[in-house]
């Protein structure tokens, strides 16, 4: 009994500067909202009313898994064909060798910046879009991968060689444990670009989902809608980087 | 943030490393591959894209037209010097919070968590909103700017910070040193490699911030003339547009690397991985 009422004041504890961290942002928020014009910022009280009135009204969740078909389309794409041809340049070093400062150069481009030339010669529609989240998603986890199998050291390669270990097996027992956490980092990376990338194509192709959500909330002057989906922008951003720090800690234990 | 701070310093390192090894050995395959790059896109476009299409041999002969246009070289300026703008305010703002975060308990408490949330949120949703605050302005711009910037900064300062080693601030505590004094003399140019590391990212993000904002407030800019050109098919004199952003990304990175190894010979990051 002891035991467990002191392991929940721990608990307490050391969660307590979080909660109070929170709440006091949320107060800092509530009380700045109710001191300026509802123009320019709205409580916290009046951003969540609005994102019920928007939820209840049915404008809410139609966006929010238009705009998650979007980034689960886009980045299962970029690792459905990021992470084999990541491989598979880790494997034929002499194809490594030949891409690599490509990749680094792309990985490097600012994606956004490609957006345009998409618009005009894809137009609008689904397609577009998807290529955006892809284009901003892949890299990462290409670069990541091939720096993971730059990390490999030549004489694990050779020492497997000489026991005339398979191609298999050197995949199972070499290749793999190896790069695998480094595409991990590419795919932390990658869902932050890629939610990025969902907004930007949002934007700027064809307004769907979210961001269409809060373009024209904007646009009618909505500020309370525009604080309701910036914060479940946010929301989504923090729970997705967290998910991406778990895959990407869960894979780094093989990691030397 | 450590972590990723580690990895953009350890690549680099890594690469001089194999580089200097296998430099002869990797020059042509890079060449080669390089050209059937170009090739295979100047051919997909020939054959399969409208004429307006950027294509190698024509972006190319775009170059000196572009680079010697006054419409293009104001752009260039504008952005350049709002990018420059942004990140000097950044640099100061995002410097003296991040040791404050570092070195303080209850400074770190209280800002930890609404710093991870502002730097996990994909920055340009804030564009509509600012778009409200400031109109469609370049006062606009510099604040996606900053916004964009700032956190990499913060939170790359905050780590260094906080990994001063302990012996350095007992010997100034012991020289009776005041807390001021030990945040200018020591922590922050302890820090110094991670600031580095956090201008870096921060630098790519504010070019990426200052074209987001063009394309979305219509201020004009190298973004909003790769926008105008690609709308009104000039796809090979916007691609130039491109090219000089990568070109300036690429440049960010060397720049600082150069910095690192050039001012702080003794710091290894690469030491604590491998």
């Amino acid at each position: 009994m002891i035991g467990k009422s002191t392991l929940q004041s721990t608990a307490l504890r050391r969660h307590a500067p979080f909660w109070f961290s929170i709440f006091s942002g949320i107060a800092v928020w509530e009380i700045a909202g109710r001191s300026v014009s509802p123009a320019f910022m709205v409580p916290f009280s009046t951003t969540i009313a609005r994102l019920w009135q928007l939820t209840v009204s049915g404008n809410f969740i139609p966006q929010l898994v238009d705009s998650g078909k979007l980034f689960f389309a886009g980045f299962g794409l970029a690792l459905i064909i990021g992470m084999p041809l990541g491989l598979l340049l880790a494997r034929i070093r002499i194809l490594r060798v030949g891409v690599e400062p490509y990749i680094m150069l792309l990985y490097a481009t600012p994606m956004v910046a490609l957006i345009p030339f998409i618009l005009s010669m894809m137009g609008f529609g689904f397609a577009p879009k998807l290529l955006v989240v892809f284009l901003f998603s892949v890299f990462p986890v290409l670069y990541n991968t091939v720096e993971g199998a730059r990390s490999i050291k030549p004489e694990l390669i050779e020492v497997a060689k000489s026991f005339r270990s398979s191609e298999w097996a050197l995949w199972r027992e070499v290749m793999l444990p190896y790069t695998l956490p480094y595409t991990m980092t590419g795919v932390r990376q990658a869902i932050g670009r890629a939610l990025v990338g969902m907004i930007a194509a949002e934007f700027f192709l064809s307004a769907t989902g979210l961001g269409q959500l809060i373009m024209s909330a904007s646009q009618n002057f909505d500020t309370g809608g525009v604080f309701a989906s910036i914060l479940v922008i946010g929301l989504l951003g923090v729970g997705l980087t967290r998910l991406g720090l778990i895959i990407e800690q869960h894979f780094a234990r093989w990691r030397q | 943030m450590a972590e990723q701070a580690l990895n953009t310093a350890v690549g680099p390192a890594q690469k001089t490393q194999t580089a200097s090894g296998a430099l002869s050995g990797a020059f042509m395959p890079r060449v080669i591959t390089g050209f059937a790059i170009l090739l295979t896109w100047e051919l997909v476009v020939r054959a399969f894209a409208p004429a307006y299409v950027a294509k190698p041999t024509t972006v190319i002969l775009a170059i000196p037209k572009v680079i010697t246009e006054p419409a293009f070289l104001q752009a260039l300026g504008s952005s350049l010097a709002a990018v420059a703008e942004g990140l000097a305010i950044t640099i100061v703002i995002g410097t003296v919070l991040g040791l404050l975060m570092g070195r303080s308990t209850t400074f770190d408490r209280i800002f930890r968590v609404h710093i991870n949330f502002f730097n996990a949120m994909p920055m340009i949703v804030v564009l509509p909103l600012f778009s409200l605050w400031f109109g469609y302005s370049s006062a606009a711009r510099i604040a996606t700017i900053i916004f964009a910037a700032i956190f990499a900064i913060t939170m790359n300062v905050a780590d260094g910070a906080r990994s001063v080693p302990r012996e350095y601030l007992e010997v100034s505590r012991s020289f009776r040193s005041g807390r001021l004094r030990m945040l200018t003399d020591i922590v922050l140019p302890a820090s110094m490699p991670y600031l580095l590391a956090g201008f870096r990212l921060a630098a790519g993000r504010a070019l990426i911030g200052a074209v987001v904002a063009e394309f979305f407030l219509s201020v004009g800019g190298i973004g909003y003339y790769i926008l105008y050109n690609s709308r009104s098919y000039h796809h090979n004199e916007a691609f130039v547009g491109v090219l000089l952003l990568a070109a300036f990304g690429v440049s960010f990175e060397l720049t600082v690397n150069w910095a690192t190894r050039r001012f702080m010979p003794w710091y290894r990051r690469d030491e604590k991985t491998t």
